[in-house]
């Protein structure tokens, strides 16, 4: 539903389109049919839009066979199972790996060069990758928390 | 079993209520995906990409509302993540959006299916759920996440198009 008030062409044939439609409209049949008397290009305008809306209104959906349910429970079950691995245990090696890392690090008079500083971030990005997520780029993709319920 | 009952199943982690779901629905979803996509083939692939989307989601489900309308926005997610990378073909051989009709000549048809294809993603999903479901403005309104007055304003325009295009096609 739309309030209209000022009688110009763009609100008749929005009006007399809602009316088309089946949809309420704030504007009395009396002032567009008193427009449309008036005005050629509306009148036009609207016998287009009749004759469009006929054909439109013969159409119906193509029926669609589908059997999507074995390819969906395959994903799913590949899902829970990659979701049991992605347990907390998971992170442990790479617990155990930052404390190692950490400890060489703290070890007096060994220099390990600037890449070896590096070591760390390559293994988080591994072990990302291997996660199939991106670390810089989690759950953007979807936007699922979004989504309004 | 009904679709609440189904969903608190499936938010309770029992695939088989999801799959009661999946088999409710599918047929609706991909007649939706086509619209949107243009081809069957894609449309399989984002309705299936949507259900998973949907099992993953159901537990924020609000189990108060339909399923079907929160699942379309899931599903048209999907279907505008794949228009982003193909467009439809230009030559339309045979309708997928359009069931034939004894009414209207395969020429006509056509004529209209390849003119929807021609129209943006966002335009023919407006028109094909306003002609081919039959949905209200206020519907339109809730299913597109837009307010009545845009709904309106862009039937108005979408129509236009058409009718130009239609024009174009027949004359």
């Amino acid at each position: 539903m739309k309030v209209m008030n000022e009688i110009n062409c763009e609100n008749t044939i929005l009006a007399m389109m809602a009316v088309m439609d089946g949809e309420e409209i704030f504007l009395s049949s009396e002032q567009t049919t008193a427009h449309l008397e008036q005005c050629e290009n509306c009148r036009r305008e609207f016998e287009q839009m009749q004759n469009t809306d006929g054909f439109l209104n013969k159409q119906t959906r193509r029926g669609q066979d589908a059997d999507l349910w074995s390819a969906i429970e395959k994903r799913i079950d590949a899902q829970t199972e990659t979701a049991s691995l992605i347990g907390w245990k998971m992170f442990l090696p790479l617990g155990a790996f930052l404390v190692a890392f950490k400890f060489l690090e703290m070890m007096p008079e060994r220099d390990f060069g600037l890449l070896f500083k590096f070591v760390p971030l390559v293994f988080v990005v591994v072990l990302f990758v291997f996660l199939k997520e991106n670390p810089f780029k989690i759950n953007t993709e979807l936007g699922l928390e979004e989504v309004k319920i | 079993m009904d679709d609440s009952a189904a969903i608190e199943k499936c938010q309770n982690g029992d695939k088989e209520a999801f799959r009661f779901l999946v088999e409710v629905y599918q047929k609706q979803a991909v007649a939706h995906a086509v619209a949107i996509l243009g081809n069957r083939e894609d449309a399989l692939d984002a309705v299936q990409e949507a259900f998973i989307d949907a099992f993953r989601a159901i537990k924020r489900f609000d189990i108060a509302r339909r399923f079907y309308p929160w699942f379309y926005v899931l599903l048209r997610n999907r279907c505008f993540k794949m228009t982003a990378k193909k467009r439809p073909a230009d030559n339309v051989e045979e309708t997928e959006i359009l069931a034939p009709q004894s009414n209207v000549s395969s020429e006509e048809a056509l004529g209209l299916e390849s003119a929807l294809l021609a129209l943006s993603v966002e335009d023919r999903e407006l028109i094909c759920l306003k002609y081919l479901d039959g949905l209200s403005y206020e519907e339109l309104s809730e299913r597109l996440e837009i307010p009545c007055g845009t709904v309106m304003s862009r039937l108005y325009y979408v129509r236009k198009q058409l009718q130009a295009k239609l024009i174009g096609k027949f004359h």
